[in-house]
């Protein structure tokens, strides 16, 4: 780091010292093991640095060395918290760099257990946001729908958290018998469980003190630190990858956007609740209309892609996960390249932060909603 | 044995004093001012050291079921034993004193703490008669005087931890706890109008002679007091200097084992004794209509057998510090917390501006109650032993004006101030620095960056 | 594309009123009260969302697991026969991405009336479960129903040495203590 010239001069009423503060990658709110590294002057933060690496696993070098079918498991492990949608990327990608033909059946499945992991993710930031700004029921409360959720996981897929759902070329199970009914419960009893949220936070004072207009982020600077997701739609623009690039099968279904006006984090808050919202609807459109057929396309044992390279992006819930494969024919991949959403949106911490004070740090971290597996891969 | 302590504990003094003096007649002295509150202070004691270690357990409890999970259910029958067993970890584990820490006050400052919340102990009215260890005519003065002491204790903990986190943290905690114990002073002069004494004693037995709980006529001030109470103790929402997530360390982070427990003790016994000074003040002490003190308007009357009378007032007492506890616990696992600027903004621009009000509010309803022959004008109070006391209508008087016009009065004042004198604030010129600092930086990095180009 | 609502700014009386009373923050109050009150009559059934307390008493209750759940490996045998399922292909191993695998066999001669193959025969089977990521991308390859992710999944042991599991522990199954009302 370069020497910053110290603040001279004696322009207005506070020029003092300035502390460095390190909130060590060992920490309760850091949601992982991340380090910033804050300078303060008395409580307000005036520079912000984030030291990220500590989960660095090599996922993308491991992919030069493992075969496509191999690597599928692995993009679980990136946003641990919404493994489901990591594979839609990943075999998505695959799939248009195979140029198969995924079955109609296969695309409903996938968009049926990628939107209840989008609901089990959002469920899951909700608590731990709320956790940190110090309401600790709502924390239990959302963990108990996402266990509901993740129940249905492991009666479909066989696992909870790193679940290994999707197979290059369609699913590797069918439904079980009870697995509609079972769905439709949870959707039934989901509403209400949001209403208790709300009670709890929306209108509640204290929650407006710590949210509205804490890390205001205007459109343009959004668009500009390359924001996606739920914190680029609280900015109030209008992007989301599901409607700008339509993927699997989800111009089949009708379902709205929500777009924040202030950019601060009661709008992400507020665009994140109703994405739940809206998410349950495609679920039920999904189910509703749920056509028969196989779940699995005709895939070669050994998958060897033809020479040649994609991007494919999805909407996951953290932001636009992407992948960029490079195939040289043979079957490992050449170059396996992860755009992980929570890295870029981590870069806008620094530019909400500044002005704050310490105890908006935390909130802001939550606000982004990172996961330091994706962060780090 | 057991016979002879339960009858000690259960009959009135002068057994006690018959017993130990039935030889020597000059002895009363003994009797009446060495065994019997020693037993007293004793008793005391116990139960309030078993209240707070169970206090715990209720916490996690309750916490448990408002959060849809159990709670301890392991050690004991319902995990009923679970204080004892954190009790006894906490008692085997390693005593760890930091490298550089100044031994003896890093020692003192727990003892300080736990000393002060339970010295307190011996002036609340716990219940009628003889249910107090000590009835000084002082007693509510001390009970502030002494806890007060307590933040001493935090002051030097941060001290001696040798961390400069922990320092921090305990001059946010101590900066903090000052600044609602003045909301806190001030909110009970309301109520002290009407008891016209500081003895607690005397303030219930006020309570008891006017019929009423203090609560219907001082309701801001019942509210700035459970307010105050709430961030004096350092409890959510106002516990940002204990909060997990907060990056500064509260007081307590380097103290291990033992040393921790006492200072665990001493917060619990701090809520205690908020609780139980909200009770006596505001909510009527140990009278419960119908059962001590007072009748129920007029049907049955209270207990007659004195003995009784005492107990079921200790009970009634208990009880009602446990539903102000409870209460506690509901606001701190329901509402999110406050910053510490929000904090510190709640105490000193709301709540001690508001006790302020209160004062001066109820004052103005008072002296205007009084008789034509004190000074006022409604003559809706009348003279009994020294004490004014309202007659019925006084006592719709007050309640209306305490409610009705008070509440709302102040409320829309101070938020009216407040709202203005945002502009006066320093908000700005922080903000002002801020962009100063930035723009210096990036003005002296772009020479910087064009040379970096330019080679 | 629809906007959320941020609260507004506007000063009803009704707003006043409910800013005074605090109703914001009963509300909340209530909820939590709600959830009190239902734990203390409400029947115990863990699991149960619609029950206040959702808590399921493991390891007193037996936990709840799923048919399709990938738990510890399990080499299967031939029901009629009691003979291993496992034709030593080595597909399982080739699939693993975490290279947890290793299988051990020979060629044996077999006769089969006239011809004389040379079969390929299990002889070792190691599975290391320290190392497995339960993907299930070893019991899809296999082409018999030989290897196969159970539904076991208490899979503590005292010593690293204990993850390594050989042919028999596979076949068997493992042992653990169970803690049952």
């Amino acid at each position: 780091m370069q020497e910053q010239p110290a603040a001279s001069g004696r322009e207005t009423l506070f020029d003092s010292e300035e502390m460095v503060l390190n909130m060590g990658p060992q920490h309760p709110s850091t949601h992982g093991v991340l380090r910033v590294i804050l300078r303060l002057d008395g409580e307000t933060v005036v520079d912000l640095d984030c030291d990220v690496g500590y989960l660095h696993r090599g996922v993308e070098k491991i992919a030069e060395s493992d075969t496509y079918a191999m690597i599928t498991p692995y993009w679980d492990r990136l946003d641990y918290v919404a493994a489901v949608s990591n594979d839609l990327c990943y075999v998505g990608g695959v799939e248009k760099l195979l140029q198969i033909e995924v079955p109609k059946r296969a695309e409903y499945l996938r968009v049926v257990l990628t939107e209840l992991q989008r609901i089990a993710s959002h469920l899951l930031w909700l608590g731990t946001h709320a956790l940190d700004i110090g309401a600790v029921t709502v924390l239990l409360y959302a963990f108990r729908e996402r266990e509901e959720i993740l129940k249905i996981f492991e009666d479909f897929i066989g696992a909870r958290l790193t679940a290994h759902a999707f197979r290059i070329g369609g699913l590797w199970w069918d439904v079980y018998p009870e697995f509609e009914t079972r769905v439709r419960d949870f959707l039934k009893i989901l509403p209400g469980r949001i209403e208790e949220y709300e009670t709890l936070l929306n209108a509640n004072r204290i929650w407006l003190q710590r949210t509205v207009g804490i890390g205001v982020l205007p459109a343009e600077e959004a668009i500009n630190l390359s924001l996606t997701g739920p914190g680029l739609r609280g900015s109030g623009v209008k992007y989301d990858v599901r409607k700008a690039q339509p993927y699997s099968a989800y111009p089949d279904f009708d379902f709205e956007i929500p777009i924040g006006e202030n950019g601060d984090t009661y709008d992400r808050y507020l665009c994140r609740m109703e994405e739940i919202k809206q998410a349950a609807l495609i679920v039920e459109q999904a189910l509703d209309g749920l056509p028969e057929g196989p779940v699995m396309a005709k895939v070669p044992k050994v998958i060897k892609p033809p020479v040649g390279e994609v991007y494919h992006s999805i909407e996951a819930p953290k932001g636009e996960i992407g992948v960029y494969l490079v195939s040289d024919g043979t079957s490992k991949p050449y170059r396996m390249r992860i755009r992980p959403p929570s890295y870029i949106n981590l870069q806008s911490l620094k530019r909400m932060s500044i002005g704050h004070l310490v105890a908006d740090v935390v909130a802001l971290i939550g606000t982004l909603d990172i996961v330091l597996g994706e962060v780090d891969r | 044995m057991q016979g002879i302590l339960a009858t000690l504990m259960f009959v009135a003094p002068d057994w006690v004093r018959n017993t130990v003096t039935h030889e020597r007649p000059p002895n009363v002295f003994w009797a009446d001012y060495v065994v019997w509150p020693v037993l007293q202070i004793l008793i005391v004691l116990f139960i309030v050291l078993t209240l707070v270690a169970y206090l715990v357990y209720l916490e996690r409890k309750v916490s448990a079921f408002m959060q849809a999970r159990l709670g301890p259910m392991r050690v004991g029958p319902w995990g009923l034993l679970q204080p004892a067993a954190d009790g006894l970890k906490l008692l085997l584990k390693e005593d760890i004193i930091p490298l550089k820490a100044d031994r003896v006050v890093f020692a003192l400052a727990p003892i300080i703490s736990v000393v002060s919340a339970l010295v307190v102990l011996a002036v609340i009215p716990w219940g009628a008669a003889w249910a107090t260890i000590a009835n000084i005519n002082i007693g509510l003065l001390f009970i502030l005087a002494v806890s007060s002491v307590g933040v001493l204790g935090l002051v030097l903990a941060g001290w001696a931890s040798n961390s400069k986190y922990s320092l921090l943290g305990a001059l946010r905690s101590s900066a903090q706890m000052v600044s609602y114990e003045i909301g806190l002073g001030l909110s009970i002069i309301g109520a002290l109008m009407f008891a016209r004494t500081l003895s607690m004693s005397g303030i219930v037995e006020a309570q008891q002679a006017d019929h009423i709980w203090y609560v219907f006529f001082q309701p801001l001030g019942f509210l700035v007091y459970v307010i105050s109470a709430l961030g004096e103790t350092n409890r959510a929402p106002f516990d940002l200097p204990e909060a997990e997530s907060e990056l500064v360390a509260g007081y307590h982070t380097e103290y291990s084992g033992f040393r921790w427990a006492l200072f665990f003790m001493a917060e619990y016994s701090a809520m205690i004794v908020t609780a139980a000074i909200a009770v006596t003040l505001f909510l009527g002490g140990w009278m419960l209509p119908g059962v001590t003190g007072t009748s129920f308007f007029g049907w049955f009357g209270p207990i007659q057998n004195p003995t009784l009378h005492t107990i079921a007032s200790v009970v009634v007492f208990g009880l009602k510090i446990m539903l102000l506890i409870y209460a506690y616990m509901w606001f701190r696992w329901t509402w999110p917390r406050y910053r510490y600027d929000q904090l510190m903004e709640l105490g000193w621009k709301w709540m001690i501006p508001a006790g302020l009000a209160n004062i001066v509010l109820t004052g103005i309803w008072y002296v205007l109650a009084m008789p034509p022959s004190r000074g006022g004008v409604f003559n809706l109070m009348r003279e009994v032993g020294g004490r004014l006391v309202p007659t019925g209508k006084g006592a719709l008087y007050f309640f209306v004006t305490g409610t009705a016009i008070t509440v709302p009065l102040v409320w829309l004042l101070l938020a009216n101030i407040n709202r203005r004198s945002r502009d006066f604030n320093l908000h700005d010129q922080r903000q002002l620095q801020i962009n100063l600092r930035r723009e210096r930086l990036e003005k002296a990095l772009q020479p910087q960056a064009a040379d970096n180009g330019a080679q | 594309m629809s906007a959320v609502r941020t609260p507004a700014a506007k000063r009803t009386v009704g707003q006043l009123i409910k800013r005074l009373l605090l109703l914001d923050l009963f509300k909340g109050l209530a909820l939590t009260f709600k959830y009190n009150a239902r734990a203390l009559y409400e029947p115990r059934d863990g699991g149960n969302p619609n029950q206040a307390i959702y808590t399921e008493q493991y390891p007193l209750e037996a936990a709840r697991v799923s048919e399709r759940f990938r738990g510890a490996p399990r080499l299967n045998l031939d029901p009629d026969t009691g003979t291993t399922l496992c034709i030593a292909c080595d597909l399982c191993a080739l699939a693993c991405p975490v290279d947890c695998i290793e299988v051990g066999s020979i060629r044996r001669e077999v006769r089969d009336g006239e011809k004389v193959n040379k079969k390929k025969v299990l002889t070792t089977f190691i599975f290391d479960t320290s190392r497995c990521m339960f993907c299930n991308l070893c019991a899809e390859a296999c082409p018999t129903d030989c290897l196969e992710l159970t539904q076991s999944f208490e899979l503590a042991v005292y010593h690293r040495s204990g993850f390594r599991w050989d042919r028999e522990m596979l076949e068997k199954g493992i042992n653990y203590v169970r803690y049952a009302k």
